[in-house]
């Protein structure tokens, strides 16, 4: 693709502009299974120079993919067009905290932990904390709807999305939403852009609402000997009207990997559960973790352990924050791969997704690691495999298609927290065909070039495995 | 272009697999925090290296000088959660290159041998035995570099007596780029007290990724330099000159030094402070301190101690430390 590099320089800097095969290469990917190379990066560092990209993009009808960390794990950063990679790391600028209208003005580059890190010491905080939140950008999160441990009780960043502005496809930008908790005036636009993976326009300025740190937090772990009974304790949990603030799951194959990779010395039982309580009144975060203890109790925990110490916590939390990448660890020869990665289902499903994640992963040659913000609904596994082995993809393939038929026959989601992409898009468009032409109106009004990161989720090809190269080498 | 068949690079491709490339190592890379491109990201030159393992790029020097940018700090490959050792793979990457015969220069130290005068007090420092001397004829040797050893500490370039030792700047751990930095911190805060350099190593929780200059304003202001042992007398001289009421240097306490930079810069310390005695300067102004990982709170109460007593000091006299200074 031509791209006219003088230009780009001319908007960004020289020093912002790369087209040399090592920055190509290193942003064909994220952390999903695809690969794919662009033609140019560029980093801009303000909105005019967003601007300005996108107008000569539009004129010349090139592809641009906006990416934050590239941490995504269904490949929506990944360039499947080629074009124009625009990094916006460089836009990191907190602009505004303010603690009487409990809002902050960020730039989209702003890390989520540096956020909440500057929030602290005003007894503040950022909720939505997906695991990655040691890189993960705002603009990232919103193009997402990213989640995470806390969204049991905190929600989503779509519960925190007040406005923004955008730059549109033809380089217009827009205001959108308010500065208010609430608000009822016209269409919420604001919205529509939050879970739209870059695909309708770029966030270059974020207004988020923030809440009251509490000033107790609690957290128990409780292990049990069978993955069904964590499950349905944690549906009665959340079923029992309890108020948690985390309530993880993390299944044997996880321990494992954990152990291994980090030495934790937890023990291997058929699966831990996670329950935390939070509030300014210690009474009453007690009486939360009595009754989700007695819950767990119920249903064959043991060995409960539980602190408000925030070492301690640390220490107990700490396998569940690495257990991603811990679980590459879990066996020699076979590795973790992000596919299949985010399911959602309803409370009282959570006990059968796992057991059934396990089967169908048996039967069909992979390890499935079931782990994740099960308060929420929301599962989390991993495909393991040996990635040199094609038949292997195969077989991915094989559990993809019967897991996701499962998910939906409960009434479950395909993406709970990751978003689609490419890796997720035959999956869902299965299941959501009636949203597609409705998609595809609202992408074409806004951009009816097709240029903002083209052909991902109802666009995207109707084969994962063949939808880019892979990043791994398939042999025979 | 070289030849290359990859030979020591290859044995790491299982472990090139287990990268999940979820990119947490971003939040710990210093050369990151300062070159802000992916391509200088500990995960970036992983795939840098299995791309060009299994053939999808070719070596060139764009791609050549990213793998021998980074100060072997290993705060990636301490801290990845699927345990690839980054900075080993990065190692053999480093050896093959060489060993094609490929030019590099990234981090790697220079000497300029003009100025060089073959003294060996820079031999005498480099834990990884990385220079040494090498005969040409009977009156004169130089000093050259093992550019596969040398971790880009950077201890021989702030040792140097002739100023014969250099690295590339770029990567804002050159004395020029941390003077650099450290007059612009005083010139953007002039409520700005103390100084103070803190070792990449023993500290890195501190540096964040985002800015909020507008929000947060400290009498004090802190840069990340790559050791300790990098503080040459000179940069604290010029930080009393623009306008610092004291310097602080945070180490990494005795034993935990990758490099014994810490015991250099106490050295140097002892030395600089008396000399501030000469100038009618208290001594007390210039502090050094040990700091573990994960000691940050140890470290921030340090910063208050120390930014209160140059309170109750004030500001440096300088015109009567120029008088009595001679």
């Amino acid at each position: 693709m031509k791209i006219d590099m003088e230009k780009l320089k001319k908007i960004v800097g020289e020093q912002y502009v790369s087209d040399n095969i090592a920055d190509l290469y290193v942003y064909a990917s994220d952390a999903s299974v695809h690969q794919a190379m662009p033609s140019a990066i560029v980093r801009p560092k303000t909105i005019e120079e967003v601007q300005n990209i996108m107008k000569y993009a539009n004129k010349n009808k090139i592809p641009v993919i906006p990416r934050g960390a590239g941490s995504g794990t269904s490949g929506h950063t990944v360039p499947i067009d080629g074009g124009i990679v625009m990094d916006l790391k460089q836009m990191n600028r907190i602009l505004e905290i303010r603690p009487e209208d409990m809002l902050v003005r960020v730039e989209p580059g702003v890390v989520d932990d540096d956020l909440n890190r500057a929030l602290r010491p005003y007894g503040l905080f950022y909720p939505p904390a997906p695991a990655s939140s040691r890189i993960a950008t705002i603009g990232g999160e919103i193009a997402a709807n990213a989640s995470g441990v806390r969204s049991v009780k905190y929600g989503a960043t779509r519960d925190y999305v007040l406005g923004m502005k955008v730059v549109l496809a033809n380089g217009d930008l827009v205001n959108l939403g308010s500065n208010t908790r609430v608000h009822s005036s016209g269409y919420q636009i604001e919205r529509l852009i939050v879970g739209s993976e870059g695909t309708l326009g770029i966030v270059v300025e974020a207004t988020m609402g923030i809440r009251p740190l509490p000033k107790f937090r609690c957290l128990a772990v409780a292990n049990f000997d069978k993955l069904e009974d964590a499950g349905n304790a944690i549906s009665e949990i959340i079923s029992s009207g309890s108020n948690p603030s985390m309530l993880e799951l993390m299944d044997k194959i996880g321990i494992v990997a954990v152990n291994k990779a980090l030495d934790l010395g937890l023990t291997e039982v058929g699966a831990i559960v996670l329950f935390e309580a939070d509030g300014n009144v210690k009474e009453a975060v007690d009486f939360e973790i009595e009754k989700m203890k007695k819950i767990c109790e119920k249903h064959n925990g043991t060995d409960i352990k539980m602190s408000y110490d925030l070492a301690e916590r640390t220490k107990i939390f700490s396998g569940r924050k690495k257990l991603f990448a811990a679980l590459s660890r879990y066996k020699e020869g076979i590795i973790c791969t992000d596919l299949a990665d985010d399911m959602g289902v309803p409370n009282s499903k959570i006990a059968e997704t796992a057991e059934k994640i396990h089967e169908i992963a048996e039967r069909n040659n992979v390890i499935m690691a079931v782990y994740g913000h099960c308060g929420s609904g929301v599962i989390h596994t991993k495909i393991m495999l040996d990635p040199n082995k094609k038949s292997q993809w195969k077989d991915a393939e094989r559990v993809i298609d019967e897991l996701y038929d499962y998910i939906h026959s409960v009434g479950g989601v395909t993406s709970a927290e990751h978003g689609i992409g490419l890796s997720k898009a035959p999956a869902w468009k299965k299941a959501r065909g009636d949203m597609i032409p409705i998609m595809r109106n609202i992408k074409k009004a806004l951009d009816p070039n097709n240029i903002l990161n083209p052909h991902k989720i109802m666009d995207a090809p109707d084969d994962w495995v063949r939808a880019t190269n892979l990043r791994y080498q398939v042999g025979a | 272009m070289p030849k290359i068949d990859f030979k020591r690079s290859k044995k790491w491709i299982k472990e090139l697999n287990k990268c999940i490339r979820c990119g947490y190592c971003y939040e710990l890379c210093p050369l990151f925090k300062s070159l802000n491109w992916e391509s200088d990201t500990p995960r970036g030159k992983l795939l840098l290296i299995y791309g060009m393992i299994n053939g999808e790029i070719k070596p060139t020097k764009d791609i050549v000088d990213k793998i021998f940018q980074c100060f072997y700090c290993k705060n990636c490959s301490d801290n990845c959660s699927a345990g690839v050792p980054v900075t080993d793979i990065l190692t053999d990457a480093r050896a093959d290159l060489i060993e094609a015969g490929f030019e590099v220069e990234g981090t790697i130290v220079k000497i300029d041998e003009d100025l060089c005068s073959v003294c060996g007090v820079c031999i005498s420092l480099c834990k990884y035995e990385a220079l040494s001397i090498q005969e040409q004829n009977k009156e004169k040797g130089k000093v050259i570099v093992d550019k596969v050893e040398c971790r880009g500490c950077g201890l021989c370039v702030a040792a140097c007596p002739s100023g014969a030792i250099t690295q590339k700047q770029g990567c804002e751990v050159t004395l020029p780029e941390l003077h650099e930095r450290a007059s612009e911190l005083l010139r953007e805060n002039k409520e700005m007290k103390a100084l103070v350099f803190i070792c990449n190593w023993s500290l890195f929780p501190g540096m964040q990724l985002s800015e909020s200059p507008t929000i947060v304003k400290t009498p004090y202001g802190v840069i990340v330099s790559m050791c300790s042992g990098r503080i040459a007398p000179e940069l604290i001289f010029n930080a009393l000159e623009e306008g610092a009421w004291g310097v602080m240097v945070a180490g990494c306490p005795p034993e935990e030094c990758d490099h014994n930079g810490n015991y250099k810069a106490r050295r140097r310390l002892v030395l600089l402070k008396n000399v501030l005695k000469e100038l009618n300067i208290e001594p007390e102004r210039v502090k050094i301190e040990w700091f573990s990982t994960g000691e940050s709170a140890k470290l921030s109460k340090a910063i208050d101690d120390f930014v209160n007593k140059l309170e109750k000091l004030g500001p440096i006299n300088m015109e009567v430390s120029k008088i009595i200074g001679g």
